[in-house]
């Protein structure tokens, strides 16, 4: 996959020759079938610590849920008037799909949304507190899109991977996700396997991540996982995807770079710890933490 | 500074694999050594002016240890130290090309300092099992290190150690100390077990710079973004500007661009 190459963990290599025990022990690899969609925390982390992957109905109300779908829509709107790079995101193999990148400075519903209490609840239980959010972004299928490259979101973390999971995705669905609007497809049950899927695993069974919009389908870092193809005529999928990871990583983004500063200056105190602007020990600043 | 040969390179890297520890001697001059080692000590009265102690009551027992923190900030001369090319290669001969500028301090032993807890660098972030280098120090000697004024006690080897089970029941007493004469260099895997050592003199101080790196996919131990001046990012090189992890390439590579916007190099802003 090319994303892997790009890493090139060289100094790795002399590392035991990663998931090969991980991969006998799987024998057919297929996902499980996507549970069934739960209302409350406590069987959505059920479901993420047995299955790697929750679905939450109704997380998000109908008034904030057309904020962030105006907002959404205006935003990609909005880079393709100013000519921003909309495309060639590594993970995707077509230009059908249009990627909404620094969501936080587009519209103070993406902050809600990735402090969201549940959103919260579950990272604290999955990942510990403090936890950084490394990316959020938009990804808007179009119509005719291919299916993306499999991955794990954990890409960065060498293997053999550890036995916890190193990061989780809290991802929103904007618009329905539906198998022909291009609902991500999960491999449900791989985190057992924990290791990255490799190119002689692109046709391991998938199941599309169906849910209406409003709903949250939370999966851990291990999980493999892709766009799905949007086989509609006419149809887009919106949905928001916060990433978090456990606080020794590197953000996906570097937030003192991108971040505008009225953001900053509104963020609450749990932004600001998920954002890396709350800090100790060796990360403070002549003394004090930057905010 | 001098340049070290490839064949010096060549057996440092070795024994850094073998025991965890490498020394190479001579890399600064003494005169190199003697004004690092003042621009230190303004630096720690400057960043004592800036508002943070030099004592840490978390890392040492008592204040006879002085830490001196954002050293990149303080003086120019701290930021050719921590590219320098030998530095450099070791870092690149352990941890590979992708890595990070993870932090860059100064710890200074005076006469009565005494050892921190023992620990490894990455052990204190990283979770089991360490399989591969994460990170290294690059250690540079401002005074002579010897056993007797504080030279950092290591277990040789114990870059090996993959969980914390493996570790002996008294590290301490398999522990030796680096000895290294002033201007050296001291590289250290950070899966090295480690820890100060105690200054039992009545007047040597041991001064000596921390140069840590870690593969570019964790976050560095200190935010060089909020951490320098706008007036030393307009100074620092594109290398130093992409190390130290100022420009928006994240830990994927794949995510993490700017909206609209290439990076900038430092020198289109200056």
């Amino acid at each position: 996959m090319n994303a892997k190459r790009k890493l090139g963990f060289g100094a790795l290599a002399d590392a035991e020759a990663p998931g090969a025990a991980a991969r006998a022990a799987c024998g057919e690899l297929a996902s499980l079938p996507l549970p069934a969609p739960v209302r409350d925390v406590a069987a959505a982390l059920r479901d993420l610590r047995e299955l790697g992957v929750c679905v939450i109905a109704d997380a998000l109300a109908p008034v904030p849920l057309a904020r962030a779908r105006d907002a959404m829509y205006r935003a990609a709107e909005d880079d393709r008037t100013r000519g921003r790079a909309q495309h060639g995101f590594a993970l995707d193999v077509d230009e059908r799909n249009r990627r909404v990148w620094n969501l936080l400075n587009r519209d103070p519903i993406f902050c809600d949304l990735a402090e969201h209490p549940l959103a919260i609840e579950l990272v604290r239980a999955t990942l510990g507190w403090p936890a950084l959010l490394s990316n959020i972004s938009g990804n808007i299928t179009g119509p005719g899109a291919a299916a993306g490259v499999l991955h794990a979101d954990q890409i960065f973390v060498p293997e053999p991977w550890c036995a916890a999971p190193q990061g989780m995705n809290v991802a929103w669905c904007i618009d329905d996700f539906t198998r022909e609007n291009g609902a991500t497809e999960v491999v449900v049950g791989s985190h057992r396997w924990s290791r990255l899927p490799t190119e002689a695993d692109a046709h391991v069974r998938t199941v599309p991540a169906e849910a209406p919009a409003g709903s949250a389908i939370a999966f851990e870092s291990r999980i493999w996982h892709r766009t799905g193809a949007n086989t509609t005529r006419d149809r887009t999928r919106a949905a928001v995807f916060p990433f978090y990871t456990t606080p020794i990583y590197r953000t996906q983004e570097n937030w003192f770079l991108s971040l505008s500063p009225g953001v900053v200056n509104a963020a609450s105190d749990t932004l600001l710890t998920l954002l890396a602007y709350k800090s100790e020990g060796f990360g403070l600043v002549y003394g004090r933490s930057p905010r | 500074m001098r340049s070290t040969p490839d064949g010096e390179l060549a057996r440092a890297l070795e024994e850094l694999r073998k025991s965890g520890v490498a020394v190479i001697e001579g890399v600064l001059s003494t005169r190199e050594a003697r004004d690092a080692r003042a621009a230190l000590v303004a630096a720690a009265r400057e960043s004592e002016r800036r508002g943070a102690a030099t004592f840490m009551p978390e890392l040492d027992p008592n204040d006879a240890n002085v830490r001196v923190f954002n050293l990149l900030d303080l003086h120019a001369i701290f930021r050719d130290v921590i590219v320098h090319p030998v530095a450099l290669a070791l870092v690149r001969g352990l941890l590979g090309e992708h890595f990070a500028i993870s932090n860059f301090t100064a710890n200074i032993a005076r006469p009565g300092s005494r050892s921190m807890s023992i620990h490894s660098d990455q052990a204190l972030v990283a979770p089991e099992p360490w399989l591969a280098p994460w990170s290294m120090n690059v250690i540079w000697c401002l005074d002579d290190v010897t056993a007797e004024n504080g030279g950092t006690l290591y277990l040789p080897g114990s870059q090996r150690f993959t969980q914390r089970a493996a570790l002996p029941s008294d590290p301490l007493a398999q522990m030796r100390p680096f000895t290294a004469p002033c201007g050296s260099i001291v590289a250290m895997d950070g899966r090295v077990w480690h820890t100060s050592g105690a200054n039992v003199t009545r007047d040597a101080e041991r001064a000596l710079l921390f140069g840590y790196y870690s593969v570019d996919f964790l976050r560095p131990q200190t935010n060089f973004n909020v951490n320098l001046s706008d007036a030393t990012k307009a100074q620092l090189s594109p290398e130093l500007f992409t190390l130290l992890g100022l420009g928006p390439s994240g830990n994927t590579r794949v995510a993490g661009e700017v909206l609209g916007e290439r990076p900038r190099p430092p020198e289109a802003r200056a």
